[in-house]
């Protein structure tokens, strides 16, 4: 890509970039700031994860892990320790027995198994349906999206228990297939929105010369419409994915024991034990919950930023 | 009125109609193109130019009539198997694709050979200085490097019919001139039909050669580009053919019926109209068909409203109350003439149209 041409140093804002409405040295650090009051909590727990459960507890906070030679006060500084990251996989539960498996490589199997099933799903069925919706509208399309839409209008707490109901009766409450299929149904208004914002965008006459020079409507699609959506596709499946990663409350009603996601395991293993909040096994639990979405949020960057500034710009 | 079937007939319209909703699109149009014409639908826009091609082409099937292709019925055929091909307006390039991909896509859908797609792209671009653009994407090339890609396309299968979408409405003046040289010097080398479609006089009188006059999804009137601008079938007609437009002035027949009464004074026909005295009629006169007269020998008269030098002719407005007459003079003489002055005119006695 052409554009791409900014370096490194440039974003930071230590270098000047060329061109208009670049912002000055103020600017750039008011905005830093507010960034970092933004990312504090983030980053607190990430350092908490480096902690014992002394030092987790310790007021005032120790902030860091080295005295930045001679800077930091002795008293905010922690010794950090990969020991809370060993322990979300296995350790022992009381003192002096043998360390055992807590079940935690399951259950991100799991959340990555099911949010990235059906997140996948979804962006199938919801990206056919919105091809449809935009392309070929029925009587009252309009009405139909927006019924679509309402049924995510509702907190989730509202429709859980008739949802539960359903899932008992299909016997598909605890299993792969039952959470898969709600999180896919839960993503699909999303998608589907989403999705036929991006194929109202193409050119009609593009997908036209295409028949004219002998496509067939499923070529059509697949080689004329799909490829101009794919940073759709890659913006739709990262907030898809976030949204089904954190999900909470239908996976603690819905899954069982062999299904648990990290949501809820995480939930379970800390308020558990009656010895209190586990500070550091929490945060190291947190962060590696949050390496996954955050490595595909990465690799999509690209593709994500041409997604949602999509049509703000005349290509 | 039954069309000849005949092999010499490219594309043959009848009566074809289609709705959008409640506004008719096109009403019951007919018409009839030549093997290998270059043949110009000419209208404002809105008038149907655009789905008649798309008719032709097979991306719109009509509500009624039929659409014959080299004598064959192809109303309900499928496109692809029409032998046509089409440039749009928009262009309607691939954006995701290169420019080789844009020009090899027809013939991977044609499941043409490898090596034979590569010869025929390389060609194609060569032929239209391409060559050196075949790795980038449309939009970074330029507005006429698209429009020749389009193009490209087009002619790349080697299509019986082009139909053309007022292709150079996008381009600017510069370019447009060139492009209408371009398309003529195609056509010769490979005498396929054309349609072209444009609301642009000066492109349908330059380049077809025929031409449908298109109103209300109708044609208005069908012919050589001479035809249309000496005799024009009525008024609409009339005032979209020719550069400056042709004046319509307002007038009375008198009771000979060969006389009329304008605003800007009386004039006499060298023969009877087809209308009675009394009759309110619209008389068409070109402005190139006007001259200054000498005071005898004068039709008319009126006074200078506005002058506008276009180089080595000059359009020079007339007015008498709210009509309006325009002049076409040579810049020799129209130096001579100053705001305000009354001119006597001469009416050049073959044309004036009733």
């Amino acid at each position: 890509m052409a554009e791409a041409t900014t370096t490194f140093w440039e974003r930071l804002g230590l270098r000047k970039a060329s061109g208009v409405g670049e912002a000055g040295w103020g600017q750039t650090l008011f905005a830093a700031v507010i960034s970092l009051i933004y990312f504090l909590p983030v980053l607190l727990f990430i350092v908490t994860s480096f902690k014992l459960q002394t030092e987790a507890l310790a007021v005032p906070p120790k902030f860091f892990p080295t005295s930045f030679f001679g800077l930091i006060l002795d008293q905010y500084i922690f010794s950090p320790t990969l020991a809370n990251f060993t322990s979300v996989f296995s350790r022992a539960y009381t003192a002096g027995a043998a360390a055992e498996s807590t079940g935690f490589d399951r259950f991100f199997f799991n959340s990555i198994f099911i949010a990235s099933t059906s997140v996948l799903l979804a962006l199938v069925i919801g990206t056919l349906a919105a091809y449809g919706f935009s392309r070929y509208p029925l009587r009252g399309n309009d009405t139909y999206l927006f019924i679509i839409l309402t049924t995510r209008m509702l907190p989730a707490i509202v429709v859980i228990i008739p949802v539960i109901l359903m899932f008992r009766v299909a016997g598909l409450a605890g299993s792969y297939p039952g959470i898969i299929f709600l999180y896919t149904a839960f993503n699909l208004p999303f998608t589907i929105w989403m999705m036929k914002s991006f194929f109202d965008e193409l050119s009609p006459d593009v997908e036209d010369a295409a028949r004219i020079d002998g496509s067939s409507e499923t070529r059509v699609f697949f080689k004329i419409c799909l490829p101009q959506v794919l940073a759709g596709l890659a913006a739709t499946f990262v907030f898809g994915l976030i949204l089904t990663w954190n999900e909470f409350l239908f996976a603690l009603l819905l899954t069982g024991v062999d299904t648990r996601t990290v949501p809820v395991a995480l939930n379970q293993a800390v308020a558990g034990g009656g010895i209190g909040v586990l500070w550091g096994l929490l945060a190291a639990i947190e962060t590696l919950f949050l390496i996954p979405v955050f490595l595909v949020t990465f690799f999509l960057q690209n593709q994500l930023l041409r997604g949602v500034t999509f049509g703000t710009v005349k290509r | 009125m039954p069309s000849p079937h005949s092999s010499g007939s490219a594309v043959n319209l009848e009566g074809v109609s289609k709705a959008y909703g409640r506004i008719k699109a096109r009403n019951g149009l007919t018409f009839n193109v030549g093997e290998g014409q270059f043949f110009v639908l000419f209208g404002p826009s809105s008038v149907g130019k655009t789905t008649t091609l798309r008719t032709i082409s097979g991306l719109v099937i009509p509500d009624e009539g039929r659409v014959a292709l080299h004598g064959l019925d192809v109303t309900r055929a499928p496109i692809n198997s029409r032998g046509v091909s089409m440039v749009f307006q928009s262009f309607a390039l691939y954006p995701h694709l290169t420019v080789y991909e844009n020009f090899a896509y027809p013939l991977r859908e044609a499941k043409i050979a490898r090596p034979e797609i590569d010869k025929r792209v390389k060609e194609t671009a060569e032929m239209l200085r391409l060559a050196h653009r075949l790795d980038r994407k449309p939009n970074t090339l330029s507005g006429g490097e698209q429009q020749r890609v389009a193009l490209g396309r087009s002619l790349i299968r080697r299509p019986q019919i082009l139909l053309l979408d007022e292709p150079l409405t996008n381009l600017d003046a510069k370019l447009r001139h060139d492009m209408r040289a371009e398309l003529k010097r195609l056509h010769r080398q490979f005498g396929m039909t054309i349609i072209y479609a444009t609301p642009d006089e000066l492109e349908a009188l330059s380049m077809g050669e025929e031409i449908a006059v298109m109103r209300d999804g109708r044609v208005a009137q069908k012919g050589t580009p001479d035809e249309l601008y000496e005799a024009p079938a009525d008024v609409y007609v009339a005032s979209k053919i020719g550069a400056p437009h042709m004046n319509l002035i307002e007038a009375t027949v008198t009771e000979n019926g060969n006389v009329l009464k304008t605003g800007f004074g009386s004039f006499d026909l060298d023969r009877k109209v087809a209308a009675r005295a009394g009759d309110k009629v619209v008389m068409g006169v070109r402005p190139s068909d006007l001259e200054i007269a000498p005071t005898k020998s004068a039709d008319l008269s009126a006074s200078v409203q506005l002058l506008e030098p276009l180089g080595d002719v000059t359009i020079v407005s007339l007015g008498e109350k709210a009509d309006n007459l325009r002049i076409l003079l040579p810049e020799s003489r129209a130096s001579e003439i100053k705001l305000g002055d009354k001119l006597p005119i001469k009416v050049d006695a073959r044309t004036p149209t009733a």
